[in-house]
């Protein structure tokens, strides 16, 4: 009985074990460089990492619905691209939340020609969504040809303060995971996990599997406005490929997260937890003196024994057993 | 609200395969219809255009006299039309309770899913079937960890949960133990008196009788006939059902000759459910395992088979071995065919020929002769009577009965000693049944030693020499000869013998 609520349990939140991890790696991130949690340093590694846990929300629910969107870190850029075009450094207040409203409906719609194109037109995600992201690669260079743009240094002072001591990026993430419970007790949610899981069921059971799927690409492009928003708040600037490479972090860090990739089970918390990780190996790397020509090697084994980490647990399991 | 639901000359091709010709059937508020009619004659088929999950490419649905046309199983649900799936429509994913209200979770404000309440009905609706379940069957139990026959009585009760007008059960005994079929029809009782219209596709005889007010028959697609059940009887149904084809025989099989060699003996076998099992079993003999459904049949079949580990002793053809993977059991002339050809026992988008050579492709050779093979699994086909268009097209062309016959056709391919069956006629139409009990009776005849777990008495009894039936793990009683009858498989899979072994 307890065994079974035990397992229960962990079904349910799939990133206890990224959290166990993550603290371990916090740990010896610590170890390495005392400054770590000191109000601004925490800070300014939040603030960077923030556009990273908003795309990763978003693909974590394109994920759950068994889908997989490779074309987030593109649109990041071509919504950088467009957010600093429609603001100056003379912009006011109301500019500066319409443009924002702007870039999000823009990711929106972004989601939308994605999401259309998987559930409606039944394309592959993968090849879908690896061709859309040159769309929306082209967008960015045709808006931004050169690096440059500028926002109000209010607007970059806002992004960078503490109230009451506390970055706000985890005012954001508190927002975010409040956002998901909220989400996770409507019936939208069990036909989320109910499509990723098993669609054929799903969609005999009488959920619309085709509208549920094409929102989960609405979600991605929803979260990749926010997170353009903030890296654009973030670095100040805009270039027509500062998002490019994001799209692989998202994924990976939803999967460290305990996200499955089949579809069905995970959760978005899981995901903000994977950045985490993905971002103190890095630091470890960085801070345990890894020469620089070998850190993006030691990076990308690392991802991909987070990748292999399930499979191999498993195939540990059936020999030990044996 | 009473209902009559009118299927008139349903017509549905799938690509170039008609699966329905001409599909007609009518279901009212407080009756029960059988559906019979041979695999592939479009009873499933027929019941997706009602439910919504396919549309008709012709014909028309008429509800209370009306023309309704159903988009999606979404349309249908909203009128009250559901459906228990034959293969099922549970999310493994997630729990008892969530899968049983997946679309109509009780919400509170219209907007969030009240778990509280949503545990405490589907306790109530757990409550139905109190005493034929295992006490782990919770509202809150993943649907991925329960076994096939709990996991049909949440596909039940997810389908009576929405308080539907017109329920279709396709196949919804098969998986189920005997307890759990008359709770079934108890049931089905009582929510026809409350005015439920209910339709019932089954293979089972018995079940037609014990429950129905009419029978609907369909044959090839095209529905036959519809007859009261009070003026008909098992020929008449059955005749309509195969068209003059042989029913099947129930001859009681003599014990076989006691000198004949011993091919197999297992002592104090242990594995999965298995607390201890002995057995002994002569070459050209066909020993059947009975009892309900889960008592360790199954695992007995595996261990023999290397596919689970075991303790105990195995002696096959005078030596004695320890199977440790199904590879060293092929090895030694020891074929198992598995219950569930869709998943097991067949790569269903890969061709005939190549279903059939699977695990005999070493014989010819490493870069394979593949005139060989294929003059084999010719030569293979024809000895079954194979009803296929090529051997080049894809395993799903088959029917049932086909299907399962290439599912044993490609063991026999390497010459068996010792065959082990796994219900291999669960879902098999009655005319398939007996080509197939023909087929293992001339194994039999050849020498071949059968062992034989059948969920279905009357194959046990029509084609055994001898029945073991196990329950909890143990044999129970052994039946053969005089004491092969009916009233003495019942007595012990109920565990009601006076001496047990």
């Amino acid at each position: 009985m307890n065994r079974a609520k035990v397992q229960h349990f962990l079904w349910r939140h799939t990133y206890i074990f990224s959290l166990l991890l993550l603290v371990v790696l916090l740990a010896v991130n610590y170890s390495l460089q005392d400054n770590l949690f000191e109000l601004r340093v925490l800070n300014n590694s939040m603030r960077t990492l923030l556009p990273l846990i908003l795309l990763a929300v978003g693909q974590a629910i394109v994920v759950i619905g068994g889908g997989i969107d490779l074309s987030v870190g593109t649109m990041v850029s071509m919504l950088v691209a467009m957010l600093v075009n429609l603001i100056d450094p003379e912009s006011t207040t109301n500019e500066i939340v319409l443009s924002i409203l702007a870039v999000c409906g823009a990711g929106i719609l972004a989601g939308l020609l994605n999401g259309f194109a998987v559930a409606f037109l039944r394309l592959q995600p993968i090849v879908t969504t690896y061709a859309t992201s040159f769309i929306f690669s082209g967008v960015a260079l045709l808006l931004l040809p050169r690096p440059g743009g500028q926002i109000p240094t209010d607007l970059r002072r806002f992004y960078a303060q503490t109230p009451y001591g506390v970055p706000l990026s985890f005012y954001v993430i508190g927002a975010l995971l409040l956002f998901w419970v909220v989400l996770r007790s409507t019936r939208y949610a069990q036909y989320l996990f109910a499509t990723g899981s098993d669609s054929q069921a799903a969609y005999k059971t009488g959920i619309p599997v085709r509208l549920v799927r094409m929102s989960t690409y609405v979600w991605a492009g929803l979260f990749a406005g926010l997170a353009a928003t903030a890296l654009t708040l973030s670095t100040g600037s805009g270039q027509a490929n500062i998002g490019d490479n994001m799209t692989l972090d998202s994924i990976v860090a939803v999967v460290l997260g305990g996200t499955s990739m089949s579809g069905g089970k995970g959760g978005i918390a899981g995901a903000i937890i994977g950045v985490m990780i993905l971002r103190t190996i890095r630091n470890v790397i960085f801070f345990a003196s890894v020469p620089t020509w070998s850190q993006t090697l030691v990076n990308a084994l690392i991802i991909i024994a987070a990748l292999a980490g399930p499979g191999l647990i498993a195939l540990v399991r059936r020999v030990v057993k044996k | 609200m009473a209902l009559t639901l009118l299927a008139e000359h349903i017509v549905k091709r799938y690509g170039g395969v008609v699966a329905v010709r001409d599909g007609s059937i009518e279901l009212t508020s407080g009756t029960v219809v059988t559906l019979v009619g041979a695999n592939g004659s479009g009873k499933s088929t027929l019941s997706k255009v009602i439910t919504g999950v396919v549309a008709p490419n012709e014909g028309q649905l008429l509800l209370n006299g009306a023309p309704i046309q159903f988009s999606d199983p979404h349309a249908a649900k909203r009128q009250g039309i559901t459906a228990v799936y034959q293969d099922l429509s549970l999310i493994p994913a997630m729990t008892v309770a969530e899968n049983i209200w997946l679309t109509h979770e009780p919400r509170r404000a219209g907007f969030s899913v009240n778990r509280g309440e949503m545990r405490a009905r589907t306790r109530e609706l757990l409550a139905l079937f109190e005493g034929t379940v295992s006490r782990k069957l919770t509202p809150d139990t993943l649907v991925d960890t329960l076994p096939p026959d709990e996991r049909q009585i949440v596909e039940i009760l997810k389908a009576i949960s929405s308080n539907p007008r017109l329920v279709i059960f396709d196949e919804a005994t098969a998986s189920l133990d005997r307890t759990q079929v008359d709770r079934l029809f108890e049931l089905i009782a009582r929510w026809k008196r409350e005015g439920m219209a209910i339709a019932l596709i089954t293979h089972r005889m018995d079940e037609i009788f014990r429950v129905a007010d009419r029978v609907t028959v369909m044959r090839n697609g095209r529905t036959v006939g519809t007859v009261d059940i009070a003026e008909t009887n098992e020929r008449e149904i059955l005749n309509m059902m195969i068209e003059g084809a042989a029913s099947p025989e129930k001859l009681r099989m003599p014990p076989v000759d006691p000198d004949a060699p011993v091919r197999l003996e297992v002592r104090n076998l242990r594995a999965g459910l298995l607390k201890g099992v002995d057995l002994t079993l002569r070459d050209g003999e066909l020993l059947g395992l009975g009892g309900l459904q889960g008592q360790g049949q199954t695992d007995l079949l595996l261990a023999l088979f290397g596919a689970i580990p075991y303790t105990g002793e195995v002696i096959l053809s005078g030596k004695p071995v320890h199977f440790q993977h199904p590879r060293h059991a092929m090895k030694h002339a020891v074929a198992f065919v598995p219950g569930d050809r869709a998943s097991e026992g067949l790569l269903l988008s890969r061709s005939i020929l190549e279903n059939f050579l699977l695990p005999s492709w070493r014989r010819f050779g490493v870069l394979h002769r593949i005139k060989d093979a294929r003059a084999a699994a010719t030569k293979a086909a024809s000895d079954l009577s194979l009803v296929y268009s090529t051997l080049d097209a894809p395993a799903s062309s088959l029917s049932g009965g086909n299907a399962q016959k290439v599912v044993i056709g490609k063991w026999l391919l390497r010459d068996p000693k010792l065959l082990l069956l796994n219900d291999p006629t669960k879902g098999v139409d009655v005319g398939a049944k007996a080509e197939f009990y023909a087929l293992l009776r001339d194994l039999a005849a050849q020498g071949t030693a059968i062992l034989f777990y059948s969920s279905d008495d009357d194959e046990l009894l029509g084609l055994c020499n001898r029945v073991l039936v196990l329950q909890d793990g143990q044999v129970r009683d052994e039946l053969a000869g005089e004491r092969l009858t009916r009233a003495n498989l019942v007595a012990a899979s109920m565990g009601t013998t006076d001496e047990p072994r």
